[in-house]
């Protein structure tokens, strides 16, 4: 049989013990942070870029499709094997091979956690910059896959800004080298597009990452709010006084009672929000840049502001807004993770609008985001056990993204399109566009194994017909 | 003239107006590319007009290449065809600036110069400065992925395009990205565009990030009398807290050209400029650690802020536009691994040396990258002085190669080029590259054999 001979050709690469196709383990391979499930015919855990190569042109020469899987933390649904075929599994492949302090970079095996990375990197003076909120549990090869965003994105730019060279393994197996450590390689940016390609153009098997010297300083703050409105709008003024803190968090009143249950991080269960608010740089101004800040806050309609008065106090602020999501996952079976992006002097008008989409719906949708970036993320609570309910999160989730598109943003900030946005793409991008991207997808990926099925909505002529 | 060239000629007229097709030798002649003069020079007055006009062209096979503010056109390798440049000249309004939002969208053709006074007027700034900001286009800036010194603390444009409005070869229209700073929707587009040097399709519009303006700015300028000295600063700064905006380091001829415009005499020696930009706590701060270490090195230092400050940096960007123009004058830009900068420049002082050329450097010390004039002895015969060129030129890109980086030709006559392939030999990446420029040009229409393996 084909598919014994496939699995077989599997084993001979990686050993029998890498190979995975019992009911209980692709069981366990079927889902991720996003709502939908898909089974697997085989999962594959590899070891290096050329177990990767030979284990991809396997499935080539079988026309089998393959989805490589990091922390599997990704919210719309990128490693579920929509095809089905084979899962790459790169947990294994979580070494730091080099960090090069003279050229400032560092070189990085996928499977690394985006947290490991920076506990390593922290005891000599350096830092890698974009920390999503999932760090300790999101990959490097996921984050790059993902063009992952994080709370310190506002000032220093998502994980395509930091990203210098990649060595992929392409859907026929072949090895290349795209970037480096130098800059500015001659010929087109296949790195900056691959950053984000959510595992449809091949494998990444090795990530060279730009790092940069630790802060001489950092301050934290909590800003009080009891209207989300004010909020806000403590964020546009902010920037428009022409401040730039590395970071602008923003948490509603479900959320911090959610954390506070979790965590209990001193947060104040009656206020309407919080801003959380960093500034780094040379500890010359930084005492200034809070005052002002904090004053700036205060003219806006904040209650309190508290800055952190040590580590411990900074790493408590910190600690609730990274476990917001899993706190608030007590609240309730499910939610879905909303993820559009609106200019941010739109962030009050948006706000409103999603609170009204949910009294429409009759749900309940806590916020915490990346308001600097004017990125929301409403959450959706409902219990996926009940149908009618999840046909109603669904349309709520579309309404808005749809909100979003409206005020001239657009329907994901940095969580990917996945399974789950397919079909919003076209609330974004024409026809043209779409046909534009998808030559992009076939110059790398020309039989369609990497990742099939994602992204990419149906041909509008077969829409028609349904 | 052909009847064929007439009727497209006809159609290009009823599309952008007769005025805007030229086609008499003293109009298309400034337009050359390499020594081809094209036939026809078109200036669409609008991005649906631009889609018009590259329609035509591949309707009637014409081949075609996007002029910006014509900085860029001698990097590169020779056009395979030149049937007609697209000029962007008449693009050049603002489409919207949302300075609340930080953002800003124009067509391809405006000036880095124009926005840059537009959006001074709100207080902000694009932290982008390549050279000859008077001239070079918003597109072409992003085509070629311009850079200045700034990029030491800000990046390149890569960093601040948020999105793209293109012409594809085919003529039809696509947007790439949006105006949020946030944007995972389907592929990176923009990426792909950028440093495509308009081999994909035309740039029409482009969207930016811009920042809030610094307080204040201030520069020191070190001079020195070793690469060494030089060096030893440079690393001290890397190693330190500081976060200087750019680190420029210019070897003693590069130097020499500037050092009566900054108002600092002879002897010369190696100059390494600093600047700072931010509050005024944090300039101030730099500044004096900057000055302590440039003494400690034996420097002669100089400070200067705010206006003094920026024409210094304009002087020491548009420095190799000073070299005398030489008929055989040869541009390089090489890329090396950030650590490797200063190391680099010696390299290439010495190997244009080896050959009898006299050598202009210039570096982003802190970011990799070098640019170098190179000029032969002037009673040197021609083919000599290609031949000791090309020597010296290859000799440096297998250096920068074995580094990891990379070495390409910004500007030479076109028989230099027939010497030394523009940009090298392709990675393993270059597979791919091909495959996408088929699916985008599949009539290899759009500045065909300008870029990388004949691409
Ligand atoms: C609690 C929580 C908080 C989060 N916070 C943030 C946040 O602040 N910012 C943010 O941007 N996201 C956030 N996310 C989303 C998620 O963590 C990121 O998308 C993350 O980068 C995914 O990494 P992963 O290793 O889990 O990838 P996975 O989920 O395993 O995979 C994600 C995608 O990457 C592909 N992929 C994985 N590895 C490779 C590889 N080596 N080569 C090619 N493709 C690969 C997969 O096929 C898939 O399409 C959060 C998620 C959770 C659950
Ligand atoms: C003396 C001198 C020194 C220089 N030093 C530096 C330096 O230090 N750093 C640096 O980065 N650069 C340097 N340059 C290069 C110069 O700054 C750039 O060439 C210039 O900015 C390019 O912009 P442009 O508008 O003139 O583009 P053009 O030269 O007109 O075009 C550049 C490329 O982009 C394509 N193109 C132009 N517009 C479009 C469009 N709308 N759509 C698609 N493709 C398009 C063109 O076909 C061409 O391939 C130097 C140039 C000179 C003359």
């Amino acid at each position: 049989m084909a598919q014994q001979a496939f699995v077989q050709s599997l084993r001979q690469i990686v050993g029998d013990a890498n190979v995975l196709d019992s009911d209980v383990h692709l069981q366990l391979y079927q889902y991720d942070a996003y709502l939908e499930e898909r089974r697997p015919d085989a999962v594959v855990f590899v070891h290096s870029t050329e177990e990767v190569a030979r284990v991809v042109k396997v499935c080539h020469d079988y026309g089998v499709p393959f989805v490589p899987r990091g922390g599997g933390t990704n919210l719309s649904g990128g490693t579920i094997p929509f095809k089905g075929g084979v899962v790459l599994e790169m947990i294994r492949m979580n070494r730091l091979l080099e960090v090069d302090k003279a050229n400032l970079r560092a070189r990085v095996q996928p499977g690394m956690f985006n947290l490991e990375l920076g506990n390593a990197l922290a005891p000599l003076g350096y830092q890698y910059l974009p920390d999503p909120a999932s760090q300790k549990a999101a990959t490097l090869g996921g984050n790059v896959a993902e063009n992952s965003g994080g709370p310190h994105c506002f000032k220093y730019g998502v994980t395509t800004n930091h990203v210098t060279g990649l060595t992929v393994v392409l859907s026929d197996g072949a090895v290349v080298t795209l970037g480096g450590e130098a800059p500015d390689e001659p010929g087109y940016d296949l790195t900056g597009v691959f950053v984000g390609s959510e595992g449809t153009f091949g494998v990444c098997t090795e990530v060279v990452v730009r790092i940069v010297r630790q802060a001489e300083g950092v301050k934290t703050m909590l800003a009080i709010y009891d209207s989300i409105e004010k909020g806000s709008e403590t964020v546009s003024a902010i920037v428009a006084a022409g401040m730039v803190p590395a970071t602008l968090e923003m948490m509603d009143q479900l959320v911090i009672q959610a954390v506070e249950k979790s965590l209990s991080c001193g947060l104040p269960l009656d206020c309407a929000t919080v801003l959380i608010i960093e500034v780094d740089g040379l500890k010359d101004d930084l005492e200034a840049q809070t005052e002002a800040i904090e004053r700036l806050c205060l003219a806006h309609g904040a209650r309190e502001v508290r800055v952190a008065k040590n580590d411990a106090e900074r790493a408590l602020l910190w600690a609730g807004r990274r476990g917001a999501f899993g706190a608030v996952a007590r609240l309730t079976p499910s939610y879905l993770v909303c993820d559009g992006t609106v200019p941010r002097t739109a962030l009050p008008e948006v706000l409103r609008k999603v609170a009204e989409v949910g009294e429409k719906y009759d749900l309940r949708i806590p916020n915490v985001f990346h308001a600097g970036d004017g990125n929301l993320h409403p959450l959706i609570l409902f219990d996926w056990r009940d149908a009618e309910q999840k046909e109603r999160v669904m349309k709520a989730g579309m309404e808005i993204l749809a909100l979003c598109v409206q005020l001239g943003g657009t329907i994901s900030g940095e969580h990917g399109v996945g399974l789950e946005k397919m079909d919003a793409m076209r609330l974004v991008l024409s026809e043209a566009d779409i046909r534009c991207q998808l030559k992009l997808k076939q110059a790398f990926d020309p039989s369609d194994l990497a990742n099939p099925g994602k992204i990419f909505p149906a041909p509008l002529e077969v829409a028609h017909v349904q | 003239m052909s009847s064929e060239l007439a009727a497209f000629r006809a159609t290009l007229a009823q599309a952008i107006g007769e005025d805007h097709v030229l086609a008499a030798v003293e109009s298309t002649a400034p337009y050359a590319v390499d020594g081809v003069c094209p036939a026809l020079v078109l200036r669409p007055g609008t991005q649906d007009e631009v889609a018009q006009v590259v329609t035509a062209c591949a309707a009637a096979r014409v081949a075609l290449v996007p002029w910006g503010g014509g900085t860029s056109m001698t990097a590169g390798n020779p056009p395979k065809r030149l049937d007609a440049v697209l000029s962007l000249e008449r693009l050049d309004r603002v489409v919207e600036f949302d300075a609340d939002n930080l953002c800003i969208t124009v067509e391809a053709g405006l000036t880095l110069a124009r926005l840059q006074a537009l959006v001074a007027a709100k207080q902000e700034i694009l932290p982008l400065d390549p050279p000859a900001s008077d001239r070079v286009t918003l597109g072409g800036l992003v085509a070629a992925n311009l850079s200045g010194p700034s990029r030491l603390l800000h990046g390149t444009a890569r960093d601040w395009v948020l999105g793209l409005r293109v012409v594809l070869p085919s003529g039809e229209q696509i947007r790439c990205g949006g105006r949020v700073i946030k944007n995972v929707t389907g592929y990176d587009m923009n990426k792909l565009f950028i440093r495509s040097f308009g081999t994909l399709g035309v740039i029409t519009e482009v969207t930016l990030k811009l920042l809030p303006m610094p307080e204040t700015r201030a520069s020191v300028l070190g001079l020195f009398p070793t690469l060494a000295a030089a060096k030893a600063v440079l690393e001290a700064v890397q190693a330190s807290f500081l976060l200087p905006e750019a680190m420029d380091l210019l070897d003693p001829a590069a130097a020499g050209l500037l050092l009566p415009a900054l108002g600092l005499a002879s002897p010369t020696g190696h100059l390494l400029a600093t600047a700072f930009s931010g509050s005024q706590a944090t300039v101030d701060r730099q500044v004096r650690d900057l000055e302590a270490l440039v003494a400690e090195q034996g420097g002669r230092g100089l400070t200067l802020r705010e206006a003094a400050s920026t024409q210094a940096w304009q002087a020491i960007t548009n420095v190799l536009g000073s070299v005398p123009p030489a008929s055989l004058r040869v541009l390089i830009q090489v890329s090396v691994p950030i650590g490797r900068t200063a190391g680099m420049l010696a390299s290439v002082s010495a190997r244009a040396a080896e050959q009898g050329l006299s050598a202009a450097v210039t570096c982003h010390a802190a970011s990799g990258l070098l640019r170098a004039a190179l000029l032969p002895a002037p009673e040197l015969p021609a083919d000599a002085a290609l031949e000791a060129l090309a020597a010296a030129t290859l000799a440096l890109r297998d250096e920068a190669v074995a580094l990891g980086g990379s070495l390409t030709v910004q500007a030479g006559v076109p028989a230099f080029k027939a010497r030394v392939d523009a940009w090298g030999t392709p990675g393993s990446g270059f597979a791919t590259m091909r495959r996408i420029k088929d699916a985008f040009d599949p009539h290899g229409l759009c500045s065909p054999g300008r870029f990388l393996g004949g691409i």
